[in-house]
This record gives C-alpha cells, sequence and structure tokens, in this order.
C-alpha cells in the first residue's frame, strides 16, 4: 500500500519520546518509510523542544533540514515560558523558512494556547503569515480547539492547524466548529484514534480544503493516517487535495499573498 | 485511486483471509454515531474484505451480560459463518452454567467498575477462570478494563489460559513486553498498536504469533489497523499469521470448533 500521489505531510516529528520506546526514528529511516508510503515533504518538530529544551531541540531540526532540504521542513517549537524566550526563539532561527513554520505544545508545556505569555508568539504568526502548528486535544483546558476560535479570528492572518484535530471524536467536532467560524484554520488528521466516518464529516462540513494529512511520524504510525484517507467515502479529488495539495498550497503561499 | 473507496494497494488484503478479533455489534448508548446493527457491521467487513470477526455485544458491555449474550445470539445467528461470539461472562455459578450451555469459542470480559464490576482475583472470578482455562476458551480483556498489575496476577494464577488483551495501547511496550516474557499465553491485538514502525519492529523481536488483527468496529475504520499491517515489512507468512491464521488457531476454528 502506498499513496498514489505524493504526499506533502504537516506533521512530523525529530527525536525521541519518554514515555514509549522510539523505533526506527532517525532522519535516515524516516525517509526510507517516507519512501515507503510516498510521502515526498514532511514538516517536522522537535520532539526535545516540545517535552524540555526548544533551543537544543530547534537546533536537532537545523540540522535536519540542512542535511535534507527536499524532503524536510522545519517548525520553530517556542515555549510559553519563560516569557520572551519565545520571540527570541523565533528569531534564532528565522532562516527556516519564510513564512515561518511554529509548533506551539500548550498541553507539554503546561500553558493556556490562549494565555498572554503567548500573545507575542501569535502576534508574530499574524505578522508573518506564519502556519502555526497547534497540538489539541478535546477539552483540555490548555489545548482544548475550542480555545483557538478566538485567536484564530483576531490573529486572522496566522494559518492555524489544529493539530490532531482534537484527536477524540468529540474533538473532531470541537475543532470542526473552530473550522466553521475561522476561515484560517485547517484540521490536521494525525492521531492515535482512527474513529470510522469522521474523514468523510469533515469533508461535507468544511470541504476537503480545510483538511490536512498529518502523520505523526517518527511518534505514530503513517500508514494509519494514510489507510483512513485512502480508504475514506470521499472523492478521489477531495483526496488529492488533503494528501498533498492542501499544505503544499500553505507553504507556497507568500508572506504578501 | 479505486472508485470503490479502497486503495487498489489496500485490496491485497482480500487475500489475507482476515479475522478480525475486535468488533463490537448492536446499538450503543455511549457511541451512538457509530454503533452499528449486525447488517451494516457486515457491510463495514465486506468493505474492507475482512472475511470474519469476533463480536462482543455493546448490550451486553454497558448493560447486562445475559440480555447483551441473547441479542449477541439474535444478531449474530444470521451471519454465523462469519461472525463468532465473543460472549459476556460473570463469576457466579449459574452464569457460568449458562455460558457453558452456549459452548463458547471466546468470552470477553468487563471488569471494569461501571460495567460488570468485579475483579480478576480467584477469591472473586475464581470459578469462571479455571472453567475458562480448563476448557481453553479465548479470554479477550480491553486493556481498559483491567490494570496491569491485575492483568499479571490473572495469568500468574491460570497459566494454562488464553488472553487476548485488546486495545493495549501504542504506549504500552514497557509493560506489554515483560508480560509476554513472562507468559506464552497471552495475546493482545494489533488496533491501538499504532506507534511508527512498532508492527514490524514487535515482530522482529517478538515474532508472529503472539499478535492478532484487531480492527476496533465499529467506533474505527478498518482502514486505519489494515494499512499498519499492510506496510509493515514483515515476512508474507506473518502478515497472514496476524491478520487471521493465529484468532483462527487461538479459537480452533481451523479444526472446526472447540474443545
Amino acid at each position: 500500500m502506498k499513496s498514489p500521489v505524493p504526499i506533502y505531510d504537516c506533521h512530523g516529528h525529530v527525536g525521541v519520546h519518554p514515555d514509549f520506546p522510539a523505533y526506527k526514528h532517525t532522519p535516515a529511516e524516516m525517509i526510507c518509510v517516507m519512501d515507503l508510503l510516498n510521502i515526498e515533504v514532511l514538516a517536522i518538530t522537535s520532539t526535545l523542544a516540545c517535552y524540555n529544551d526548544c533551543p537544543r531541540g530547534n537546533a536537532e531540526v537545523a540540522e535536519a533540514l540542512k542535511r535534507y532540504p527536499q524532503r524536510f521542513r522545519g517548525y520553530i517549537t517556542v515555549n510559553p515560558n519563560p516569557p520572551g524566550e519565545a520571540l527570541q526563539e523565533l528569531e534564532r532561527w528565522v532562516g527556516f523558512h519564510t513564512p515561518p513554520l511554529i509548533k506551539l505544545h500548550p498541553d507539554l508545556h503546561k500553558y493556556p494556547v490562549n494565555g498572554p505569555h503567548y500573545r507575542p508568539v501569535w502576534d508574530y504568526a499574524n505578522q508573518t503569515r506564519a502556519i502555526v502548528l497547534v497540538h489539541t486535544w478535546d477539552s483540555d483546558p490548555n489545548c482544548g480547539p475550542l480555545r483557538l476560535a478566538p485567536i484564530a479570528q483576531e490573529f486572522m492572518h496566522a494559518r492555524i492547524l489544529i493539530g490532531h484535530a482534537g484527536v477524540t471524536w468529540r474533538g473532531y467536532q470541537q475543532s470542526m466548529r473552530v473550522a466553521e467560524v475561522a476561515p484560517n484554520t485547517f484540521l490536521d488528521i494525525a492521531g492515535s484514534q482512527s474513529h470510522r466516518t469522521v474523514i468523510e464529516v469533515a469533508v461535507s462540513r468544511l470541504g476537503a480544503e480545510r483538511i490536512l494529512f498529518g502523520s505523526d511520524m517518527p511518534y505514530l504510525e503513517a500508514a494509519v493516517s494514510l489507510g483512513r484517507v485512502l480508504t475514506a467515502h470521499i472523492p478521489d479529488q477531495a483526496k488529492e487535495l488533503i494528501l498533498r495539495n492542501n499544505f503544499r498550497r500553505l507553504l507556497e503561499e507568500g508572506p504578501g499573498s | 485511486m479505486s472508485k470503490s473507496g479502497i486503495d487498489p494497494a489496500l485490496g491485497e488484503a482480500l487475500a489475507w483471509n482476515v479475522f478480525d478479533a475486535n468488533a463490537r455489534v448492536g446499538h450503543s448508548g455511549v457511541h451512538g454515531e457509530l454503533a452499528l446493527e449486525a447488517p451494516d457491521l457486515m457491510n463495514e467487513l465486506d468493505r474492507f474484505g475482512i472475511q470474519q470477526a469476533l463480536v462482543s455485544h455493546f448490550a451486553a458491555e454497558e448493560y447486562d451480560a445475559e440480555e447483551g449474550n441473547k441479542a449477541l445470539a439474535r444478531d449474530t445467528g444470521e451471519f454465523a459463518a462469519r461472525l463468532t461470539p465473543a460472549w459476556a461472562a460473570l463469576p457466579d455459578s449459574d452464569s457460568i452454567q449458562r455460558l457453558a450451555a452456549r459452548q463458547p469459542a471466546a468470552v470477553r470480559l468487563f471488569f471494569g467498575i461501571l460495567k460488570h464490576n468485579f475483579s480478576s482475583v480467584p477469591w472473586c472470578a475464581g470459578e469462571l477462570l479455571e472453567y475458562l482455562q480448563a476448557n481453553a476458551i479465548l479470554t479477550l480483556i480491553a486493556r481498559e478494563d483491567i490494570e496491569w498489575n491485575s492483568l499479571a496476577s490473572m495469568l500468574e494464577n491460570f497459566p494454562r489460559l488464553p488472553v487476548l488483551l485488546l486495545e493495549s495501547g501504542y504506549r504500552a511496550d514497557r509493560y506489554l513486553f515483560p508480560l509476554l516474557r513472562r507468559h506464552p499465553n497471552l495475546y493482545f491485538d494489533s488496533s491501538t498498536y499504532v506507534a511508527h514502525r512498532q508492527l514490524e519492529s514487535f515482530v522482529e523481536r517478538f515474532g508472529t504469533d503472539r499478535l492478532v488483527f484487531g480492527s476496533r468496529l465499529p467506533l474505527y475504520t478498518p482502514g486505519a489497523a489494515l494499512a499498519a499491517l499492510a506496510t509493515a515489512r514483515i515476512p508474507a507468512e506473518a502478515r497472514l499469521l496476524i491478520a487471521g491464521g493465529n484468532l483462527r488457531r487461538l479459537i480452533r476454528a481451523e479444526t472446526g470448533g472447540k474443545q
């Protein structure tokens, strides 16, 4: 099984994780899996930065971008604590991409995505038309999808990817409510739960243009997301948008678009 | 892409003779939008080329074991060649007698406080677990229904009982691996074993005998677990065993029945 179109994958990582063993996680091993499934481009965020240390983690991303510039895009992962450090980090890695890709993990950084420490980041994202991938989880006090609606409406030039689309069945419903009121938001389907019909419902409610393929590689199995999309009851054109065109279009839209 | 909705590459699953270890049927008070009655469940199995499934009933899980078993008999009866009941079981003698009359190939236990609310320790479930062990009846337990320590104790106390752990989750390896090494009658399903390259890494470490395919229908799409199996870099015969061969061995389906 392989994607019939080369995939642009909006959600990947570099690194390992504390809570279970990581398998075949080096960038070289990941590229072998990307080739196996036909993933052309993977946007990666540092797992080290999500859990523990943004400067060192983002340096790992820089190294992967340097080594595999054709296969990876790099998110700059920022931590709202201590206040002010996030902007320094965004400036340090400004060379990654224009517009920048930014990753927020309010769950692991234990700070609400709509809290004041994040506001400078949202201002920056708005000014630069950044793509901002936000980890979300159903109703979570720090990263429940519904918290993103007022942010997306206030910072309307930021392109916000609702990471994992809230994960659960209810999380998807919340994510779709956000996407319905905020046109600058997109659902990222990466996740450990594979509820039946949820992709069909999302395409029906939002249109396929608002849904992005995400794998969460090398945390989660990329074939799972691929299987969900390829076997969904949606038109082939919608599958192609989700697998490739939507995220590619976001990446190619310049700062003045 | 196929007009049928299945990627042609996933069509290869048709040749695997897939036997799904983890499916449920009937109305659900918890998962209303996703639950499927038997004919619709069959349609989903057909859509993904799944030949057979081991099925429990939401009515047993959410309401009453005996009522659920009656519903399971009714709902699976029409499709007996393809749907194998995983009966609910309670620890009292009367329930065990009723269970035995059904000549079960498999049971699914719901220990949870808000489900059937009993313990796996011998003073509580000893008679039931002895019966299941004596008759080599495959015993399904979802990870959310039993703590790791309780599972370990049960496996110690009933070493010949074949246990199939469902929905162990992708974070389970540091618990799962020691238990698998200690207890040769422990198996698990693939429905939530979805970390990056986890399935093929498991086969490289443990071989093929302990893992069985599970979809988690009707809550999850089989497209997810089938894709993980389809893309695992494992030998073809390993894929066939995981897809269905192991489960058929465990419920003795290949020899035409049970004891």
